[in-house]
Protein backbone atom coordinates (compact mmCIF):
# COMPACT_ATOMS: atom_id res chain seq x y z
CA UNK A 1 0.00 0.00 0.00
CA UNK A 2 1.22 3.47 -0.77
CA UNK A 3 0.50 4.76 2.72
CA UNK A 4 3.59 3.35 4.40
CA UNK A 5 5.42 6.67 4.88
CA UNK A 6 6.08 8.27 8.24
CA UNK A 7 4.52 11.71 7.78
CA UNK A 8 4.49 14.75 10.15
CA UNK A 9 0.92 13.82 10.96
CA UNK A 10 2.05 10.40 12.14
CA UNK A 11 4.65 12.10 14.27
CA UNK A 12 2.06 14.31 15.98
CA UNK A 13 -0.22 11.31 16.47
CA UNK A 14 2.67 9.45 18.00
CA UNK A 15 3.35 12.27 20.47
CA UNK A 16 -0.31 12.45 21.47
CA UNK A 17 -0.45 8.69 21.94
CA UNK A 18 2.69 8.69 24.07
CA UNK A 19 1.14 11.30 26.35
CA UNK A 20 -1.96 9.15 26.56
CA UNK A 21 0.17 6.14 27.47
CA UNK A 22 1.79 8.18 30.23
CA UNK A 23 -1.61 9.09 31.69
CA UNK A 24 -2.72 5.49 31.31
CA UNK A 25 0.13 4.14 33.43
CA UNK A 26 -0.05 6.77 36.21
CA UNK A 27 -1.85 4.36 38.60
CA UNK A 28 0.92 1.78 38.17
CA UNK A 29 3.70 4.37 38.29
CA UNK A 30 2.22 5.80 41.49
CA UNK A 31 2.04 2.32 43.03
CA UNK A 32 5.62 1.43 42.17
CA UNK A 33 7.34 4.71 43.11
CA UNK A 34 5.46 4.82 46.41
CA UNK A 35 6.90 1.47 47.47
CA UNK A 36 10.36 3.07 47.65
CA UNK A 37 9.24 5.94 49.90
CA UNK A 38 8.39 6.36 53.56
CA UNK A 39 4.73 6.86 54.51
CA UNK A 40 5.42 10.58 55.05
CA UNK A 41 7.08 10.97 51.66
CA UNK A 42 4.16 9.23 49.91
CA UNK A 43 1.83 11.93 51.21
CA UNK A 44 4.28 14.79 50.75
CA UNK A 45 5.20 14.25 47.11
CA UNK A 46 2.96 11.51 45.76
CA UNK A 47 4.19 11.55 42.18
CA UNK A 48 7.81 12.55 42.76
CA UNK A 49 10.71 10.17 42.34
CA UNK A 50 11.84 8.44 45.53
CA UNK A 51 14.99 10.31 46.59
CA UNK A 52 16.74 8.61 48.23
CA UNK A 53 14.96 5.30 47.56
CA UNK A 54 14.43 2.96 50.50
CA UNK A 55 13.97 -0.80 50.44
CA UNK A 56 12.64 -0.79 53.97
CA UNK A 57 9.00 -1.24 52.86
CA UNK A 58 9.88 -4.38 50.93
CA UNK A 59 11.71 -5.80 53.92
CA UNK A 60 8.59 -5.29 56.05
CA UNK A 61 6.32 -6.65 53.31
CA UNK A 62 8.33 -9.86 53.00
CA UNK A 63 8.15 -10.26 56.78
CA UNK A 64 4.36 -10.12 56.92
CA UNK A 65 3.39 -12.07 53.82
CA UNK A 66 5.26 -15.42 53.57
CA UNK A 67 5.67 -14.72 49.87
CA UNK A 68 7.34 -17.95 48.81
CA UNK A 69 4.80 -20.18 50.45
CA UNK A 70 1.91 -18.37 48.73
CA UNK A 71 3.78 -18.31 45.46
CA UNK A 72 4.26 -22.08 45.73
CA UNK A 73 0.55 -22.59 46.45
CA UNK A 74 -0.48 -20.49 43.44
CA UNK A 75 1.99 -22.30 41.21
CA UNK A 76 0.82 -25.73 42.32
CA UNK A 77 -2.88 -25.00 41.87
CA UNK A 78 -2.42 -23.18 38.56
CA UNK A 79 -0.07 -25.64 36.89
CA UNK A 80 -1.95 -28.82 37.76
CA UNK A 81 -5.30 -27.27 36.79
CA UNK A 82 -3.97 -26.09 33.45
CA UNK A 83 -2.53 -29.52 32.60
CA UNK A 84 -5.86 -31.16 33.43
CA UNK A 85 -7.77 -28.61 31.35
CA UNK A 86 -5.55 -29.23 28.32
CA UNK A 87 -5.56 -33.03 28.60
CA UNK A 88 -9.24 -33.55 29.41
CA UNK A 89 -10.36 -30.81 27.05
CA UNK A 90 -8.40 -32.02 24.03
CA UNK A 91 -9.30 -35.69 24.54
CA UNK A 92 -13.00 -34.92 24.81
CA UNK A 93 -12.96 -32.49 21.89
CA UNK A 94 -11.19 -35.08 19.72
CA UNK A 95 -13.87 -37.69 20.34
CA UNK A 96 -16.70 -35.23 19.85
CA UNK A 97 -15.25 -33.78 16.65
CA UNK A 98 -14.33 -37.12 15.05
CA UNK A 99 -16.92 -39.72 16.07
CA UNK A 100 -20.13 -39.17 14.19
CA UNK A 101 -22.37 -41.12 16.57
CA UNK A 102 -25.63 -39.73 17.98
CA UNK A 103 -24.21 -40.04 21.49
CA UNK A 104 -21.24 -37.82 20.62
CA UNK A 105 -23.53 -35.31 18.93
CA UNK A 106 -25.54 -35.18 22.12
CA UNK A 107 -22.41 -34.73 24.22
CA UNK A 108 -21.30 -31.87 22.01
CA UNK A 109 -24.60 -30.16 22.69
CA UNK A 110 -24.45 -31.09 26.38
CA UNK A 111 -21.13 -29.30 26.85
CA UNK A 112 -22.49 -26.27 25.05
CA UNK A 113 -25.58 -25.70 27.21
CA UNK A 114 -23.66 -25.18 30.43
CA UNK A 115 -21.28 -22.76 28.84
CA UNK A 116 -23.39 -19.75 29.67
CA UNK A 117 -24.09 -20.72 33.28
CA UNK A 118 -22.41 -18.11 35.47
CA UNK A 119 -20.46 -19.60 38.33
CA UNK A 120 -22.59 -17.61 40.78
CA UNK A 121 -25.65 -19.65 39.80
CA UNK A 122 -23.92 -22.85 40.88
CA UNK A 123 -22.31 -21.58 44.09
CA UNK A 124 -24.85 -22.56 46.73
CA UNK A 125 -25.21 -26.25 45.76
CA UNK A 126 -21.51 -26.31 44.93
CA UNK A 127 -20.81 -25.74 48.60
CA UNK A 128 -22.68 -28.88 49.55
CA UNK A 129 -21.13 -30.94 46.78
CA UNK A 130 -17.64 -29.85 47.78
CA UNK A 131 -18.41 -30.61 51.41
CA UNK A 132 -19.72 -34.08 50.60
CA UNK A 133 -16.59 -34.80 48.56
CA UNK A 134 -14.50 -33.39 51.43
CA UNK A 135 -12.78 -30.98 49.05
CA UNK A 136 -13.18 -27.70 50.93
CA UNK A 137 -9.89 -26.12 51.96
CA UNK A 138 -7.82 -28.52 49.92
CA UNK A 139 -5.48 -28.00 47.00
CA UNK A 140 -7.27 -30.88 45.28
CA UNK A 141 -10.57 -29.07 45.69
CA UNK A 142 -9.31 -25.91 44.01
CA UNK A 143 -7.76 -27.94 41.21
CA UNK A 144 -11.03 -29.80 40.73
CA UNK A 145 -12.98 -26.52 40.56
CA UNK A 146 -10.59 -24.92 38.09
CA UNK A 147 -10.42 -28.02 35.90
CA UNK A 148 -14.01 -27.24 34.91
CA UNK A 149 -12.32 -24.82 32.50
CA UNK A 150 -12.03 -27.85 30.21
CA UNK A 151 -15.49 -26.94 28.87
CA UNK A 152 -14.08 -23.82 27.27
CA UNK A 153 -11.11 -25.88 26.05
CA UNK A 154 -13.48 -28.35 24.38
CA UNK A 155 -15.16 -25.49 22.56
CA UNK A 156 -11.89 -24.09 21.18
CA UNK A 157 -10.31 -27.45 20.37
CA UNK A 158 -13.42 -28.78 18.70
CA UNK A 159 -13.63 -25.87 16.27
CA UNK A 160 -9.96 -26.25 15.44
CA UNK A 161 -9.93 -30.05 15.04
CA UNK A 162 -12.73 -29.75 12.48
CA UNK A 163 -10.38 -27.74 10.26
CA UNK A 164 -7.63 -30.39 10.45
CA UNK A 165 -7.79 -32.94 7.59
CA UNK A 166 -8.34 -36.55 8.65
CA UNK A 167 -5.87 -38.22 6.23
CA UNK A 168 -3.02 -38.46 8.73
CA UNK A 169 -5.20 -40.06 11.36
CA UNK A 170 -6.57 -42.57 8.86
CA UNK A 171 -3.13 -43.66 7.75
CA UNK A 172 -2.05 -43.99 11.40
CA UNK A 173 -5.03 -46.26 11.92
CA UNK A 174 -4.08 -48.40 8.93
CA UNK A 175 -0.62 -48.75 10.47
CA UNK A 176 -2.31 -50.27 13.50
CA UNK A 177 -2.16 -47.36 15.93
CA UNK A 178 -4.92 -47.36 18.55
CA UNK A 179 -7.16 -44.34 19.28
CA UNK A 180 -5.00 -42.97 22.08
CA UNK A 181 -1.78 -43.37 20.16
CA UNK A 182 -3.31 -41.68 17.12
CA UNK A 183 -4.54 -38.82 19.26
CA UNK A 184 -1.30 -38.36 21.15
CA UNK A 185 1.14 -38.74 18.23
CA UNK A 186 -0.83 -37.20 15.38
CA UNK A 187 -3.64 -34.96 16.58
CA UNK A 188 -2.22 -33.42 19.74
CA UNK A 189 0.86 -31.93 18.01
CA UNK A 190 -1.36 -30.49 15.26
CA UNK A 191 -3.60 -28.62 17.69
CA UNK A 192 -0.62 -27.02 19.43
CA UNK A 193 -1.62 -23.39 18.60
CA UNK A 194 -4.86 -23.78 20.55
CA UNK A 195 -2.99 -25.47 23.39
CA UNK A 196 -0.66 -22.47 23.67
CA UNK A 197 -3.57 -20.01 23.74
CA UNK A 198 -5.40 -22.09 26.32
CA UNK A 199 -2.37 -22.42 28.58
CA UNK A 200 -1.72 -18.69 28.55
CA UNK A 201 -5.27 -17.60 29.22
CA UNK A 202 -5.96 -20.25 31.82
CA UNK A 203 -2.76 -19.41 33.68
CA UNK A 204 -3.95 -15.80 33.83
CA UNK A 205 -7.50 -16.68 34.90
CA UNK A 206 -6.60 -19.30 37.48
CA UNK A 207 -3.68 -17.41 38.96
CA UNK A 208 -5.86 -14.30 39.31
CA UNK A 209 -8.97 -16.10 40.53
CA UNK A 210 -10.50 -14.58 43.61
CA UNK A 211 -14.14 -15.67 43.88
CA UNK A 212 -13.66 -19.45 44.02
CA UNK A 213 -10.56 -19.25 46.20
CA UNK A 214 -12.34 -16.84 48.55
CA UNK A 215 -15.20 -19.29 49.01
CA UNK A 216 -13.43 -22.64 48.96
CA UNK A 217 -9.90 -22.15 50.28
CA UNK A 218 -9.81 -20.12 53.47
CA UNK A 219 -6.81 -21.75 55.15
CA UNK A 220 -3.96 -19.22 55.36
CA UNK A 221 -1.39 -21.98 54.95
CA UNK A 222 -2.81 -22.97 51.58
CA UNK A 223 -3.65 -19.42 50.46
CA UNK A 224 -2.70 -18.31 46.95
CA UNK A 225 -0.87 -15.04 46.43
CA UNK A 226 -4.09 -13.19 45.60
CA UNK A 227 -5.83 -14.62 48.67
CA UNK A 228 -2.92 -13.72 50.93
CA UNK A 229 -3.24 -10.08 49.96
CA UNK A 230 -6.95 -10.21 50.68
CA UNK A 231 -6.41 -11.96 54.04
CA UNK A 232 -3.95 -9.32 55.14
CA UNK A 233 -6.02 -6.39 53.97
CA UNK A 234 -7.17 -5.49 57.49
CA UNK A 235 -3.55 -5.47 58.54
CA UNK A 236 -2.25 -3.27 55.73
CA UNK A 237 -5.24 -1.06 55.04
CA UNK A 238 -4.10 1.91 57.08
CA UNK A 239 -0.44 1.59 56.29
CA UNK A 240 -0.06 2.18 52.59
CA UNK A 241 3.72 2.02 52.76
CA UNK A 242 3.23 -1.63 53.70
CA UNK A 243 0.27 -2.45 51.45
CA UNK A 244 1.82 -1.08 48.27
CA UNK A 245 4.95 -3.28 48.31
CA UNK A 246 2.76 -6.26 49.22
CA UNK A 247 0.72 -5.56 46.08
CA UNK A 248 3.80 -5.11 43.92
CA UNK A 249 5.30 -8.39 45.15
CA UNK A 250 2.04 -10.23 44.62
CA UNK A 251 1.75 -8.75 41.13
CA UNK A 252 5.33 -9.51 40.11
CA UNK A 253 4.95 -13.14 38.96
CA UNK A 254 2.08 -12.24 36.62
CA UNK A 255 4.00 -9.25 35.24
CA UNK A 256 7.01 -11.45 34.50
CA UNK A 257 4.73 -14.01 32.87
CA UNK A 258 3.22 -11.24 30.75
CA UNK A 259 6.59 -9.87 29.68
CA UNK A 260 7.77 -13.34 28.65
CA UNK A 261 4.57 -14.29 26.84
CA UNK A 262 3.57 -10.87 25.50
CA UNK A 263 3.79 -11.77 21.81
CA UNK A 264 1.82 -14.94 22.33
CA UNK A 265 -0.78 -13.28 24.56
CA UNK A 266 -1.56 -10.51 22.12
CA UNK A 267 -1.16 -12.90 19.16
CA UNK A 268 -3.30 -15.54 20.91
CA UNK A 269 -6.25 -13.23 20.49
CA UNK A 270 -5.91 -13.66 16.77
CA UNK A 271 -6.15 -17.43 16.77
CA UNK A 272 -8.65 -17.76 19.58
CA UNK A 273 -11.00 -14.85 19.58
CA UNK A 274 -11.89 -14.25 15.96
CA UNK A 275 -12.72 -17.80 14.94
CA UNK A 276 -14.44 -18.76 18.23
CA UNK B 1 -25.41 -50.80 20.48
CA UNK B 2 -23.98 -54.08 19.12
CA UNK B 3 -20.97 -55.47 21.00
CA UNK B 4 -18.34 -54.86 18.33
CA UNK B 5 -19.38 -51.24 17.88
CA UNK B 6 -19.36 -50.68 21.60
CA UNK B 7 -15.84 -52.01 21.69
CA UNK B 8 -14.83 -49.63 18.95
CA UNK B 9 -16.49 -46.64 20.61
CA UNK B 10 -15.32 -47.47 24.14
CA UNK B 11 -11.96 -45.67 24.01
CA UNK B 12 -13.61 -42.51 22.68
CA UNK B 13 -16.20 -42.59 25.43
CA UNK B 14 -13.37 -42.96 27.90
CA UNK B 15 -11.75 -39.84 26.41
CA UNK B 16 -14.88 -37.81 27.12
CA UNK B 17 -15.46 -39.29 30.56
CA UNK B 18 -13.22 -37.06 32.74
CA UNK B 19 -14.52 -33.83 31.21
CA UNK B 20 -18.08 -35.19 31.42
CA UNK B 21 -17.76 -36.03 35.12
CA UNK B 22 -16.16 -32.72 36.08
CA UNK B 23 -18.63 -30.63 34.12
CA UNK B 24 -21.64 -32.60 35.32
CA UNK B 25 -20.60 -32.33 38.96
CA UNK B 26 -19.57 -28.68 38.86
CA UNK B 27 -21.98 -27.11 36.38
CA UNK B 28 -25.01 -29.21 35.46
CA UNK B 29 -25.88 -30.73 38.84
CA UNK B 30 -25.53 -27.47 40.80
CA UNK B 31 -27.55 -25.54 38.20
CA UNK B 32 -30.40 -28.04 38.41
CA UNK B 33 -30.18 -28.03 42.20
CA UNK B 34 -30.30 -24.23 42.27
CA UNK B 35 -33.42 -24.41 40.15
CA UNK B 36 -35.04 -26.87 42.62
CA UNK B 37 -33.97 -24.91 45.71
CA UNK B 38 -35.50 -21.78 44.26
CA UNK B 39 -38.99 -23.26 44.82
CA UNK B 40 -38.37 -24.15 48.47
CA UNK B 41 -37.79 -22.34 51.75
CA UNK B 42 -34.55 -24.28 52.33
CA UNK B 43 -32.13 -22.49 54.67
CA UNK B 44 -29.07 -24.65 54.15
CA UNK B 45 -29.36 -26.31 57.57
CA UNK B 46 -32.81 -27.63 58.39
CA UNK B 47 -33.61 -31.01 56.83
CA UNK B 48 -37.27 -30.06 56.36
CA UNK B 49 -37.38 -27.77 53.37
CA UNK B 50 -40.85 -27.11 52.05
CA UNK B 51 -42.03 -26.50 48.50
CA UNK B 52 -43.33 -22.94 48.37
CA UNK B 53 -43.95 -22.47 44.65
CA UNK B 54 -42.88 -19.21 43.10
CA UNK B 55 -42.85 -17.34 46.43
CA UNK B 56 -39.09 -16.80 46.26
CA UNK B 57 -39.35 -15.30 42.79
CA UNK B 58 -42.09 -12.95 43.95
CA UNK B 59 -39.94 -11.99 46.93
CA UNK B 60 -36.89 -11.36 44.74
CA UNK B 61 -38.81 -9.01 42.47
CA UNK B 62 -40.29 -7.11 45.42
CA UNK B 63 -37.22 -6.79 47.66
CA UNK B 64 -35.74 -3.34 47.22
CA UNK B 65 -32.10 -4.31 47.71
CA UNK B 66 -32.26 -7.12 45.20
CA UNK B 67 -34.02 -5.14 42.51
CA UNK B 68 -31.53 -2.36 43.12
CA UNK B 69 -28.53 -4.66 42.73
CA UNK B 70 -30.05 -6.10 39.55
CA UNK B 71 -30.36 -2.56 38.22
CA UNK B 72 -26.75 -1.82 39.16
CA UNK B 73 -25.56 -4.93 37.36
CA UNK B 74 -27.51 -3.95 34.27
CA UNK B 75 -26.11 -0.41 34.25
CA UNK B 76 -22.58 -1.67 34.81
CA UNK B 77 -23.05 -4.56 32.39
CA UNK B 78 -24.14 -2.36 29.49
CA UNK B 79 -22.48 1.03 29.97
CA UNK B 80 -18.98 -0.42 30.37
CA UNK B 81 -19.16 -2.48 27.13
CA UNK B 82 -20.50 0.54 25.26
CA UNK B 83 -17.66 2.79 26.42
CA UNK B 84 -15.02 0.12 25.89
CA UNK B 85 -16.24 -0.51 22.35
CA UNK B 86 -16.33 3.21 21.54
CA UNK B 87 -12.74 3.57 22.74
CA UNK B 88 -11.26 0.24 21.65
CA UNK B 89 -12.02 0.63 17.94
CA UNK B 90 -10.25 3.99 17.48
CA UNK B 91 -7.43 2.74 19.70
CA UNK B 92 -7.03 -0.35 17.52
CA UNK B 93 -6.98 1.83 14.37
CA UNK B 94 -4.25 4.03 15.81
CA UNK B 95 -2.22 1.08 17.07
CA UNK B 96 -2.47 -0.45 13.61
CA UNK B 97 -0.86 2.67 12.11
CA UNK B 98 2.73 3.52 11.31
CA UNK B 99 3.95 4.81 14.66
CA UNK B 100 7.46 3.73 15.62
CA UNK B 101 6.52 2.91 19.20
CA UNK B 102 3.32 1.06 18.40
CA UNK B 103 4.46 -2.29 19.79
CA UNK B 104 5.40 -0.68 23.08
CA UNK B 105 2.07 1.14 23.14
CA UNK B 106 0.18 -2.09 22.52
CA UNK B 107 1.94 -3.68 25.49
CA UNK B 108 1.13 -0.71 27.69
CA UNK B 109 -2.56 -0.60 26.88
CA UNK B 110 -2.91 -4.35 27.22
CA UNK B 111 -1.04 -4.53 30.50
CA UNK B 112 -3.91 -3.78 32.96
CA UNK B 113 -5.81 -6.82 31.63
CA UNK B 114 -3.14 -9.04 33.15
CA UNK B 115 -3.64 -7.75 36.69
CA UNK B 116 -6.12 -9.54 38.91
CA UNK B 117 -9.35 -7.54 39.18
CA UNK B 118 -8.99 -7.57 42.95
CA UNK B 119 -5.66 -5.76 42.73
CA UNK B 120 -6.99 -3.32 40.15
CA UNK B 121 -9.58 -2.37 42.75
CA UNK B 122 -6.99 -1.91 45.46
CA UNK B 123 -4.66 0.11 43.23
CA UNK B 124 -7.42 2.52 42.22
CA UNK B 125 -8.42 2.83 45.83
CA UNK B 126 -5.09 4.54 46.47
CA UNK B 127 -6.01 7.06 43.83
CA UNK B 128 -9.71 7.58 44.39
CA UNK B 129 -9.76 7.27 48.15
CA UNK B 130 -11.89 9.98 49.82
CA UNK B 131 -9.24 10.42 52.55
CA UNK B 132 -6.52 13.02 52.07
CA UNK B 133 -4.07 10.12 51.79
CA UNK B 134 -5.51 9.33 48.33
CA UNK B 135 -3.60 10.57 45.31
CA UNK B 136 -6.24 12.90 43.88
CA UNK B 137 -7.29 14.38 47.20
CA UNK B 138 -3.69 14.66 48.32
CA UNK B 139 -2.84 16.67 45.22
CA UNK B 140 -5.98 18.80 45.56
CA UNK B 141 -5.20 19.61 49.19
CA UNK B 142 -1.68 20.60 48.34
CA UNK B 143 -3.01 22.92 45.63
CA UNK B 144 -5.24 24.48 48.26
CA UNK B 145 -8.46 23.16 46.74
CA UNK B 146 -11.25 21.37 48.56
CA UNK B 147 -11.21 17.59 48.90
CA UNK B 148 -13.61 15.57 46.76
CA UNK B 149 -15.80 12.70 47.93
CA UNK B 150 -14.74 10.50 45.01
CA UNK B 151 -15.58 6.87 45.83
CA UNK B 152 -17.67 7.95 48.81
CA UNK B 153 -19.95 10.04 46.60
CA UNK B 154 -23.18 8.10 46.07
CA UNK B 155 -23.85 9.91 42.78
CA UNK B 156 -20.44 9.26 41.29
CA UNK B 157 -19.25 5.94 42.71
CA UNK B 158 -20.77 3.96 39.82
CA UNK B 159 -19.10 6.32 37.37
CA UNK B 160 -15.69 5.72 38.92
CA UNK B 161 -16.28 1.98 38.97
CA UNK B 162 -17.07 2.06 35.26
CA UNK B 163 -14.03 4.23 34.58
CA UNK B 164 -11.73 1.74 36.31
CA UNK B 165 -13.35 -1.14 34.49
CA UNK B 166 -12.80 0.62 31.16
CA UNK B 167 -9.16 1.24 32.10
CA UNK B 168 -8.49 -2.42 32.67
CA UNK B 169 -10.32 -3.86 29.65
CA UNK B 170 -9.92 -1.37 26.79
CA UNK B 171 -6.44 -2.59 25.79
CA UNK B 172 -7.51 -6.22 25.66
CA UNK B 173 -10.46 -5.42 23.42
CA UNK B 174 -8.40 -3.11 21.23
CA UNK B 175 -6.20 -6.14 20.59
CA UNK B 176 -9.21 -8.21 19.51
CA UNK B 177 -10.06 -5.50 16.97
CA UNK B 178 -6.41 -5.19 16.01
CA UNK B 179 -6.26 -8.88 15.15
CA UNK B 180 -9.31 -8.41 12.97
CA UNK B 181 -7.94 -5.27 11.26
CA UNK B 182 -4.92 -7.23 10.12
CA UNK B 183 -7.03 -9.64 8.07
CA UNK B 184 -8.95 -6.99 6.11
CA UNK B 185 -7.74 -7.37 2.51
CA UNK B 186 -5.89 -4.24 1.36
CA UNK B 187 -7.59 -4.39 -2.07
CA UNK B 188 -10.71 -2.91 -0.51
CA UNK B 189 -8.78 0.17 0.53
CA UNK B 190 -7.00 0.44 -2.80
CA UNK B 191 -10.31 0.36 -4.62
CA UNK B 192 -11.69 3.08 -2.38
CA UNK B 193 -8.70 5.32 -3.18
CA UNK B 194 -9.55 4.93 -6.84
CA UNK B 195 -13.08 6.03 -6.04
CA UNK B 196 -11.70 9.01 -4.14
CA UNK B 197 -13.29 8.10 -0.80
CA UNK B 198 -12.19 10.18 2.21
CA UNK B 199 -10.96 8.71 5.51
CA UNK B 200 -14.37 8.95 7.15
CA UNK B 201 -16.12 7.14 4.32
CA UNK B 202 -13.41 4.51 4.22
CA UNK B 203 -13.95 3.89 7.93
CA UNK B 204 -17.72 3.79 7.59
CA UNK B 205 -17.97 1.65 4.48
CA UNK B 206 -14.96 -0.64 4.78
CA UNK B 207 -13.32 -0.78 8.20
CA UNK B 208 -16.37 -0.76 10.43
CA UNK B 209 -18.30 -3.43 8.49
CA UNK B 210 -15.20 -5.62 8.20
CA UNK B 211 -14.74 -5.42 11.97
CA UNK B 212 -18.12 -7.07 12.54
CA UNK B 213 -16.73 -10.51 13.57
CA UNK B 214 -14.43 -8.97 16.17
CA UNK B 215 -17.28 -6.84 17.42
CA UNK B 216 -19.52 -9.86 17.92
CA UNK B 217 -16.88 -11.59 20.03
CA UNK B 218 -15.76 -8.52 21.91
CA UNK B 219 -19.22 -7.30 22.83
CA UNK B 220 -20.25 -10.77 23.99
CA UNK B 221 -17.18 -11.09 26.21
CA UNK B 222 -17.74 -7.60 27.59
CA UNK B 223 -21.42 -7.91 28.41
CA UNK B 224 -21.20 -11.35 30.01
CA UNK B 225 -17.96 -10.45 31.79
CA UNK B 226 -19.37 -7.26 33.26
CA UNK B 227 -22.72 -8.77 34.24
CA UNK B 228 -20.82 -11.51 36.09
CA UNK B 229 -18.26 -9.14 37.63
CA UNK B 230 -17.63 -9.62 41.31
CA UNK B 231 -13.97 -8.99 42.19
CA UNK B 232 -13.57 -5.42 40.97
CA UNK B 233 -16.65 -3.85 42.61
CA UNK B 234 -15.92 -5.90 45.73
CA UNK B 235 -12.36 -4.55 46.00
CA UNK B 236 -12.98 -0.99 44.81
CA UNK B 237 -16.17 0.04 46.60
CA UNK B 238 -17.41 -3.13 48.32
CA UNK B 239 -20.84 -2.25 47.01
CA UNK B 240 -20.90 1.17 48.62
CA UNK B 241 -21.46 3.88 49.50
CA UNK B 242 -24.72 2.43 50.80
CA UNK B 243 -25.75 0.02 48.06
CA UNK B 244 -25.13 2.15 44.98
CA UNK B 245 -22.52 -0.20 43.50
CA UNK B 246 -23.74 -3.51 44.91
CA UNK B 247 -23.96 -5.99 42.05
CA UNK B 248 -26.37 -8.92 41.86
CA UNK B 249 -23.36 -11.25 42.12
CA UNK B 250 -22.49 -9.83 45.52
CA UNK B 251 -26.09 -10.00 46.73
CA UNK B 252 -26.30 -13.67 45.74
CA UNK B 253 -23.23 -14.45 47.81
CA UNK B 254 -24.25 -12.45 50.89
CA UNK B 255 -27.79 -13.84 50.87
CA UNK B 256 -27.02 -17.42 49.93
CA UNK B 257 -23.67 -18.10 51.52
CA UNK B 258 -23.39 -15.69 54.45
CA UNK B 259 -27.06 -15.30 55.42
CA UNK B 260 -28.08 -18.86 54.47
CA UNK B 261 -31.28 -17.79 52.72
CA UNK B 262 -30.70 -20.56 50.23
CA UNK B 263 -34.10 -20.72 48.57
CA UNK B 264 -34.28 -16.97 48.16
CA UNK B 265 -30.71 -16.65 46.83
CA UNK B 266 -31.30 -19.56 44.47
CA UNK B 267 -34.24 -17.78 42.90
CA UNK B 268 -32.03 -14.73 42.51
CA UNK B 269 -29.20 -16.66 40.90
CA UNK B 270 -31.57 -18.42 38.56
CA UNK B 271 -33.03 -15.12 37.40
CA UNK B 272 -29.47 -13.95 36.91
CA UNK B 273 -28.67 -17.00 34.78
CA UNK B 274 -31.74 -16.55 32.61
CA UNK B 275 -30.87 -12.88 32.18
CA UNK B 276 -27.35 -13.71 30.97
CA UNK B 277 -28.65 -16.42 28.67
CA UNK B 278 -31.24 -14.16 27.03
CA UNK B 279 -28.80 -11.27 26.65
CA UNK B 280 -26.12 -13.49 25.12
CA UNK B 281 -28.48 -15.20 22.72
CA UNK B 282 -30.12 -11.98 21.55
CA UNK B 283 -26.76 -10.27 21.20
CA UNK B 284 -25.21 -13.14 19.25
CA UNK B 285 -28.23 -13.49 16.98
CA UNK B 286 -28.43 -9.76 16.23
CA UNK B 287 -24.72 -9.36 15.64
CA UNK B 288 -24.33 -12.53 13.57
CA UNK B 289 -27.19 -11.35 11.38
CA UNK B 290 -25.38 -8.05 11.07
CA UNK B 291 -22.20 -9.86 10.02
CA UNK B 292 -24.08 -11.65 7.27
CA UNK B 293 -25.78 -8.50 6.04
CA UNK B 294 -22.48 -6.71 5.82
CA UNK B 295 -20.45 -9.40 4.12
Amino acid sequence: MKLRRYTPRTFILELIMLCLCAVFVIPLYYLVVSTFKSQAAIIQSPLGLPLPPTLDNYRRALEVMSFFRNFGNSTLITSVSVVLIVVFGSLAAYSIARRKTPLMAFLGFYFLIGFMVPVQTTLIPLFRIMKTLDLINRYGGMIFLHSNGCVFAILLYRGFIRTVPMDLEESAFLDGAGPFRTFWRIVFPLIQPITATLIIFNVMWIWNDFLLTYLFLSSTKKATLIMQVYNGIGLYMNDWSLMMPVLVLALAPMVIFYLLMQKRIIGGLTSGAIKG
Amino acid sequence: MPAHRLKKEAPYLLFVLPAFLIYTTLTILPTLTTFLYSFTNYDGLSPHARFIGIMNYVKVMTTGNVVNSLKNSIVYGFVTPLLVTLLAIPLALVLNGRMRTRNMQRSIFFFPSVISALFVGYIWNFILSPSSQGLINGLLEKAGAKKLLLLADPHQAMGYLILVSVWCTVGWHACIYLANLQVIPTEYYEASYMDGAGPFNRFRHITLPMLAPAMTTSVMLLITGNLKAFDLPFALTNGGPGYVTTMITQTIITEGVSANRVGFASAMSFIFFVMIMIVTMVQLRVMRAREENLS
